[in-house]
């Protein structure tokens, strides 16, 4: 019986069948995948407002926006001053490198220095964009404040406690540090003088 | 097409570390099954796909389910709004939901169907007496897990269905108390009853799959039965498993997921026998439905249950029905398996199939005096059923045997 087939049809067969077997599974994945991926009230939550009159002059404050932290910072006339001089400490001082560490209304020299729409108030995500732990906000200049964990010339900014990152007042990294990137920026509005949108 | 892949290099090097060419000769190429096996040899195969479907889809239900009878802000309860976030919320979540719960119904069809074929043609029969063994306890575990299943959601069917059968293991002298308690993890059915049962619902498909793999690992030493009931000669009446049967699974595979697919996306409800409606409304611990009912198929032991003015006979008989599946093989002494060669059996097997029938509609139904007593002359033939079996082959005249299928 086998023997008076004709083996070249017999394979087309086999091959379509398998062929369309293979499409409805592949198919089949698409709900499986999908439903691993953000659910809907999960993506409802991915807006935050926040009052950044509720940070104090030289405060600096913690937030969560999609379920990551982000810093507020209300930087005084005195940080925004160590945010000059050490260009050449900077790994990427114009934030150019990548898309997320840049946005859209960085569009003059001051904005690129100070990364964010109102000089005074820092927004960034507090992750470290080496692996993604929190740094610590050590603001003031030296090693008067900070000891050792620091290098002699601090221009004041973070410290990852991680493996040792360091970024300065506007959240650029510092050459030699292991982190690649500046701390990225997430889109944000101002809704009002003082009402930030972020997200 | 097999024969080509398996002269490749790279099987002859998979073969040379695992022995996979021995595996699929012994078990597809070269495994004789009978040559007439009807429609009714697809619910085997169903079954194992209905399994691993449910595997698959539970998993991914885990994913966003909680197990918690916290109260919510909404003030429902954690795990009842985790199932409407499934419903809603979720992406494809809502599939999935009634992927699984179409499926627990599809389950237990498939596998009824794969029962009542072995009951008409004796497969239950020497020498597969093991082989219906463990396919007895497979039916039990997926009750379980069936019932398990059913708290999760925890609303009003969920939990008063819980609490009836817990009740029931209550019941028992001595130790009643004790398993009551050891199921509920307190004194009502609550919080720890559900994280528990959670634990229990994903365990239990896991030992499913142990035994089913027991199951088909027993019938492929003592091979398939078939219509006839005969024993089959090798080579003559048989032919390979692959690609006869893979090709007749694979159709039957087809027109099972025709109808499956249609019922999740069309009428995945079932006008309330596949998912009950009072289970939308959430678990209240102080209020019972006017109306409580297991799912369609567990109501045939749910009647048999209800069939006894005695509480404790009642929990005992319908552990008995189910047991006495057990002992069928040794009761049943006819040399013929196939009831297409015995009058007598093939009419009381049939009348068996009606009477579970029955069973399941009166479990399902509100009782009445008149559906009490029909569940009470159906359950008494459920049971006559088997006890008459080693007397039917006394007075019962076979039909001759063919020769050869």
């Amino acid at each position: 019986m086998t023997d008076q087939a004709d083996q070249s049809r017999r394979n087309f067969l086999y091959v379509a069948a398998g062929g369309m077997g293979a499409v409805a599974a592949g198919a089949a994945v698409v709900p499986f995948l999908g439903s691993m991926l953000p659910a809907a009230d999960t993506l409802a939550a991915s807006k935050t407002e926040f009052e950044v009159s509720t940070v104090e002059a030289g405060q600096l404050v913690v937030i969560q926006w999609q379920g990551k932290p982000v810093f507020v910072v209300n930087r005084t006339q005195e940080y925004l001053a160590q945010v000059d001089g050490h260009d050449d400490m900077l790994k990427d001082a114009n934030s150019e490198a990548i898309e997320a560490v840049s946005a859209a209304w960085m569009d003059t020299p001051e904005k690129r220095k100070y990364r964010s729409i109102k000089p005074e108030y820092l927004i960034v995500v507090a992750s470290c964009t080496h692996l993604g732990c929190i740094p610590l906000f050590k603001p003031t200049k030296g090693r008067k404040d900070w000891g050792d964990s620091v290098p002699e010339n601090w221009p004041g900014g973070w410290h990852c406690p991680c493996h040792g990152s360091l970024y300065d007042i506007s959240a650029r990294v510092i050459n030699g540090s292991p982190a690649p990137h500046n701390l990225h920026l997430m889109p944000y509005k101002y809704l009002s003088d003082t009402k930030v949108l972020i997200g | 097409m097999l024969d080509k892949m398996m002269k490749s290099k790279l099987f002859g090097w998979i073969d040379e570390r695992t022995g996979a060419e021995a595996i699929i000769k012994s078990q597809l190429t070269e495994y004789e099954v009978p040559k007439n096996l009807n429609y009714m040899w697809n619910f085997g195969s169903l079954a194992l796909l209905v399994l691993v479907l449910q595997i698959v889809t539970g998993i991914f239900l885990a994913m966003y389910y909680k197990p918690s009878a916290a109260l919510t802000y909404g003030g429902y309860t954690i795990a009842f709004d985790s199932v409407e976030r499934i419903m809603r919320d979720v992406n494809f979540g809502w599939l999935l939901r009634y992927m699984h719960a179409v499926g627990a119904s599809a389950f237990f069809v498939v596998v009824y169907m794969h029962i009542g074929r072995g009951l008409y043609y004796g497969s239950f029969k020497g020498p597969r007496e093991l082989l219906w063994i463990i396919g007895v306890v497979i039916l039990l575990i997926m009750q379980g897990a069936a019932f398990f299943g059913y708290l999760l959601p925890w609303g009003q069917m969920s939990f008063w269905g819980a609490t009836v059968i817990t009740n029931l293991f209550g019941a028992l002298p001595v130790i009643g108390e004790f398993i009551q308690q050891l199921l509920m993890g307190g004194f009502a059915v609550g919080d720890p009853t559900l994280n528990r049962f959670f634990s229990l619902h994903y365990l239990f498909p896991l030992l499913l799959a142990a035994i089913v793999g027991g199951h088909v690992h027993a019938l492929h030493v003592v091979h398939s039965n078939n219509p006839t009931g005969l024993d089959v000669h090798e080579g003559k009446s048989t032919i390979p498993f692959h690609p006869y049967y893979t090709v007749k699974d694979a159709f039957g595979v087809g027109v099972f997921l025709t109808i499956y697919t249609y019922i999740v996306f069309f009428n995945p409800q079932m006008g309330g026998y596949f998912i009950e409606v009072d289970n939308y409304v959430p678990a209240n611990n102080l209020q019972t439905p006017a109306h409580i009912a297991p799912v369609w198929y567990l109501t045939p032991w749910y009647t048999i249950l209800r069939s006894f003015e005695s509480k404790l006979l009642g929990v005992l008989m319908m552990g008995a029905s189910l047991a006495i599946l057990f002992v069928l093989p040794f009761l049943d002494r006819s040399k013929v398996r196939s009831a297409r060669y015995r009058p007598v059996y093939k009419q009381m097997v049939f009348l068996f199939f009606i009477t579970v029938v029955v069973l399941g509609y009166c479990g399902h139904s509100a009782p009445t005096p008149t559906l009490k007593l029909i569940g009470q002359l159906a359950t008494t033939y459920y049971f006559a059923f088997f006890l008459l079996l080693p007397l039917v082959n006394k007075f019962e005249k076979t039909k001759p045997l063919p020769e050869e299928i």
